[in-house]
């Protein structure tokens, strides 16, 4: 049991689509691990352990990994499921990262998977299933259930990213075509990757809003679809990785740093964020996973971001916060191109999560691509020379971050 | 070589239908772990725990316990798993040099909903669920009457097992107290009601109220905080096949493999004679049989004729294992917990002597179709 | 407007079985006793906080763990009947019987003298436009309080007197 560098050598993804009616979650989740595995020239054999993740409440299934055992290759093989939320992914990322970095003798390639077939079950009752408890307990302390579902219902998804884009176009004064613009870059990008769900070359800023207010200030045209899919990343020791590709990503920082339960929640938890929009979590994971990877001007070291971004507020407020541009200035880096694929530091040339959104995979899904940039095998491929990049995970009730940093160097001992 | 070691637990003792929140159940056991070795909040440095969505009958069953699990802060993350699980990717962590001091726990609430409609919901959704032939229960009876008729084990050997369980747990301060029977005998046990032939609640463990929590560090820092850490010296584990079709139930081919991994990692190699105690997460009376032998300590089917009872030649759960309550996300926690707790000797009336070595196990699926298994060893200083 | 044709691809139809996760089968426990003085002192149309010991930060509504030092906060504290909205957002819902969608705003208020937030209605006749953060809010007692959470029938709009200074200045 000796520390190790941990690199990732390949990435995987199933076509991502509303509805993936043609296979059912398992053969979806195969889909990607046999593109991952392909794509490295690698045989299931040589996979020592596995780490999967999804949100079950979406699928209605409990314990997934038990019955998909053949189907991810884990026959006879060591496997655990991690699952946080929104942050699935990232935290199956780094559970990927932990595995391999731990040195544990037998466990030198590790398969981490995560999916997610939204369209088997109710998203909404998914969603709102979150506070259920906290719904039932207020609801017995005798406020009326109608009231407290009309409360607790706005603080879903949605309800918490108008509360935190509320409050951003207050601290930083940027408006809703700001807003517009974040989404045509990241429906534009994802039309040049072959597995991403919403892929619009033609999108314009007039369109998202000509579109309805879901909650504002966000527009329909603006909302996150719910996707069907499947990712798969592989990683491995830095020996292993040199051995199998010609740039390996080497993972160099993770943090996962929880906040407190935020808005939602009532008596025994939660209601500790006075602001949606400072989220500490990320700031703190940011802090953790830099001093890691040994970044002390993150602005100016890291090369390319793979942001968490349902709704195109939190983009701009991820970046900030993450510390890749200063206060209340990202939607104005927006304007000015900083952020285009051929720009300073590109920002979600995948599409993102506004694009393409299979919740439990979309963790993974950043950190995949963030890796690809760097091994610049992404089909989306920046012009410039990525040596660092980043992928964020977000979810909980606001208050989950997972982070990961990437690089072409092995981290500095 | 680096090793991790468990410097603090605690469990808080189980009920069928305890008389507090969830938020408050998991608080006691986290503030309890940290007092009981006079840790502060500020060292802990990361938070992993183990629960379930479909137990806690809610969507991201972690996003409210934050606060109460000690996660404010913290690097947090979950495995939904038993909690024998979160405890070695607790180790991992603490393995990379990341983390200073790791904070497992888990638990549940079973009063709070329906056990067999969610072991249900884990059934293969296309064939298995709309059948509702198989569940925890049915898979148990499939496994005990093959594990019986391979290799011609009776009723009675398989409920002395449920008999010594039951008998030790009357001795285990923190056992659910419906589940000690100082007064238990064969008869007793094949009489009880059926739950599935031909297996009776009796050889069942059945789910209760709980928590639990485990304080891991790395080996300079574990040294720093106790003299006596327990060191985790071996993991391993695996998952073998679903489909009971696909198995052969009357060995656990999992547990085979975990042990293997586990005994190469910490150097064992005669495990019967290596190993003082072992505490292993049973769900039912015959699998602890099952475990005896993949774990090595008998040859396969001999299961009934090694004495496994406080002061025999290798004691298997003294502490009554998961018969002494089963609180489902936490089981194979308390397991690890007991076997700390031997090797200190703080085991108070189940103490087995002079305990240097122990394995625990932790488990999920049917007929524990993932098991994983530790060997914990005395620590201090050489 | 906008196509949707890339929304619209149809995969073959694999087999589908039918499922549920029977949540109203869930009971959710919770104990009453760190909350019952909160209770009371909605009874007597007052507004209490739990303050923590150790960071001194004052909970409203109180909460049984203190995150920031793990330990049980003891100390009830009075609050003033007025706060101020740290963020909004609306909820549409359909109107049952003419169907006609309509929009509710919800306010996450920070009470006087607390730390928290708390997610409540607003009065019902102020327009969703009309909200922002910062606004000044008082309680809206329900005439007979009953000592539960349904004493707070909704949070009033006040005067703004930071606009007034504002107006002054200009």
């Amino acid at each position: 049991m000796s520390k190790q560098q941990a690199a990732i050598v390949s990435a995987g993804f199933c076509e991502h689509a509303s509805k993936r009616s043609d296979v059912n979650m398992a053969e979806m989740a195969n889909e990607a691990i046999q593109d991952c595995l392909n794509n490295a020239n690698i045989e299931m054999d040589a996979v020592d352990a596995i780490v999967m993740g999804n949100m079950p409440a979406f699928e209605g299934a409990n314990l997934p990994e038990l019955w998909m055992t053949d189907w991810v290759g884990a026959r006879d093989k060591p496997l655990i499921r991690v699952t946080t939320g929104g942050t699935t992914g990232g935290s199956v990322a780094i559970a990927g990262y932990y595995h391999v970095a731990a040195g544990l003798p037998g466990i030198e390639t590790v398969l981490a998977v995560a999916f997610e077939q939204q369209s088997c079950g109710n998203t909404s009752v998914g969603l709102s299933s979150v506070a259920l408890g906290e719904i039932s307990i207020v609801n017995a302390l005798g406020l009326p259930a109608e009231s407290a579902m009309r409360i607790f219902g706005a603080g879903a998804a949605i309800g918490i990213a108008s509360y935190q884009a509320i409050n951003y176009m207050k601290r930083s004064g940027c408006t809703e075509e700001d807003l517009a613009r974040v989404v045509v870059q990241n429906r534009r990008n994802a039309a040049k990757n072959w597995w991403t769900h919403l892929k619009m070359p033609d999108y314009t800023i007039e369109q998202v809003m000509a579109t309805p207010y879901v909650s504002y200030p966000l527009r329909f045209g603006m909302v996150t679809p719910a996707s069907d899919g499947a990712c798969a990343v592989l990683f491995t020791r830095e020996e292993i990785a040199k051995d199998t590709v010609d740039i390996p990503a080497y993972v160099n920082g993770v943090s996962s740093v929880a906040n407190e339960t935020g808005i939602v929640g009532y008596a025994a938890a939660g209601a500790g964020q006075l602001d949606p929009c400072e989220q500490l979590g990320a700031v703190e994971s940011a802090k953790l996973a830099y001093s890691q990877a040994g970044i002390s001007f993150p602005e100016k070291e890291i090369d390319y971001a793979e942001v968490y971004s349902p709704f195109p507020n939190q983009e701009l407020m991820w970046l900030e916060r993450l510390g890749l541009f200063k206060e209340n200035t990202a939607h104005l880096r927006y304007r000015d191109g900083t952020t285009a694929p051929n720009g300073e530091l590109p920002v979600n040339c995948s599409g993102g999560v506004n694009s393409t959104n299979a919740i439990g995979a979309s963790g993974l899904e950043r950190v995949a691509e963030a890796a690809l940039q760097i091994m610049g095998k992404a089909e989306n491929q920046v012009p410039k020379t990525v040596h660092t990049s980043i992928g964020h995970g977000w979810g909980g009730c606001i208050n989950f971050v997972t982070l990961t940093v990437l690089s072409d160097q092995p981290r500095r001992k | 070589m680096n090793k991790v070691g468990i410097v603090g637990y605690y469990q808080v003792p189980p009920a069928l239908d305890h008389n507090m929140g969830r938020y408050e159940l998991i608080f006691q056991a986290v503030r309890g772990a940290l007092d009981n070795v006079g840790l502060k909040h500020k060292d802990v440095t990361s938070v992993v725990s183990a629960t379930n969505d479909y137990y806690d009958g809610r969507t991201i069953s972690n996003c409210f316990t934050v606060e109460a699990g000690g996660g404010y802060m913290k690097d947090e993350t979950k495995v939904e798993m038993d909690g024998a699980f979160a405890v070695h990717y607790g180790m991992l962590r603490a393995l990379t040099g990341h983390h200073k001091l790791v904070l497992v726990w888990g638990g549940s609430m079973s009063s709070c909903y329906p056990y067999s409609s969610s072991t249900l919901l884990s059934t293969d959704p296309t064939f298995e669920r709309p059948l509702e032939l198989i569940n925890d229960m049915t898979a148990g009876a499939f496994q005990m009457r093959a594990y019986m008729n391979h290799f011609n084990v009776s009723a009675e050997d398989i409920a002395q097992v449920a008999v010594k369980n039951r008998r030790n747990a009357t001795s285990n301060e923190l056992a659910l107290p419906e589940s000690q029977l100082p007064a238990a005998t064969t008869e007793m046990i094949l009489k009880a009601d059926v739950l599935s032939s031909p297996v009776t609640e009796l050889m069942y463990s059945h789910p209760c109220d709980g928590a639990a929590c485990i304080i891991l560090a790395p080996e300079q820092q574990a040294l720093k905080i106790r003299d006596d850490p327990v060191w985790i010296t071996g993991v391993g584990y695996s998952q073998e096949a679903y489909y009971l079709g696909d198995r052969d139930l009357t060995q656990s081919q999992s547990m085979k493999n975990a042990a293997q991994m586990a005994y190469k990692m910490a150097g064992v190699k005669d495990p019967k004679k290596e190993t003082d105690v072992a505490e292993v997460f049973e769900h039912f009376a015959h699998e602890e049989m099952i475990f005896s032998e993949a774990l090595g300590f008998c040859k396969p089917g001999e299961g009934a004729s090694l004495s496994t009872e406080i002061g025999g030649e290798l004691p298997i759960n003294p502490s009554g294992g998961a018969m002494s309550g089963n609180t489902p996300c936490a089981t194979g926690m308390i397991r690890l917990i007991e076997a700390a707790k031997q090797i200190h000797g703080d085991a108070s009336e189940h103490q087995v002597k002079d305990v240097h070595r122990v394995v625990a196990s932790g488990q999920i699926g049917l007929c524990a179709q993932n098991n994983i298994l530790f060997v914990l060893e005395r620590g201090g200083r050489k | 407007m906008v196509k949707l044709e890339y929304l619209k691809k149809e995969y073959e139809k694999t087999r589908q079985m039918p499922g549920k996760w029977p949540l109203s089968s869930y009971r959710y426990k919770f104990n009453i006793t760190h909350f019952q003085p909160f209770l009371k002192a909605l009874k007597e149309k007052r507004l209490i906080g739990l303050k923590c010991r150790s960071c001194n930060t004052v909970s409203f509504p109180p909460k049984l763990v203190c995150g920031k030092c793990l330990v049980q906060p003891d100390q009830w504290v009075a609050l003033r009947d007025t706060g101020m909205v740290a963020t909004f957002t609306a909820n549409y819902m359909k109107d049952e019987t003419t169907g006609e969608l309509q929009s509710f705003p919800v306010i996450a208020i920070q009470q006087d003298g607390a730390d928290t937030t708390f997610l409540t209605q607003l009065n019902p006749a102020v327009k969703f436009e009309d909200v922002y953060v910062g606004m000044p809010v008082k309680v809206k007692w329900k005439n007979q309080p009953e000592g539960n959470l349904g004493d707070i029938e909704y949070y009033d709009v006040i005067d703004d007197a930071t606009k007034k200074m504002k107006l002054q200045n200009e």
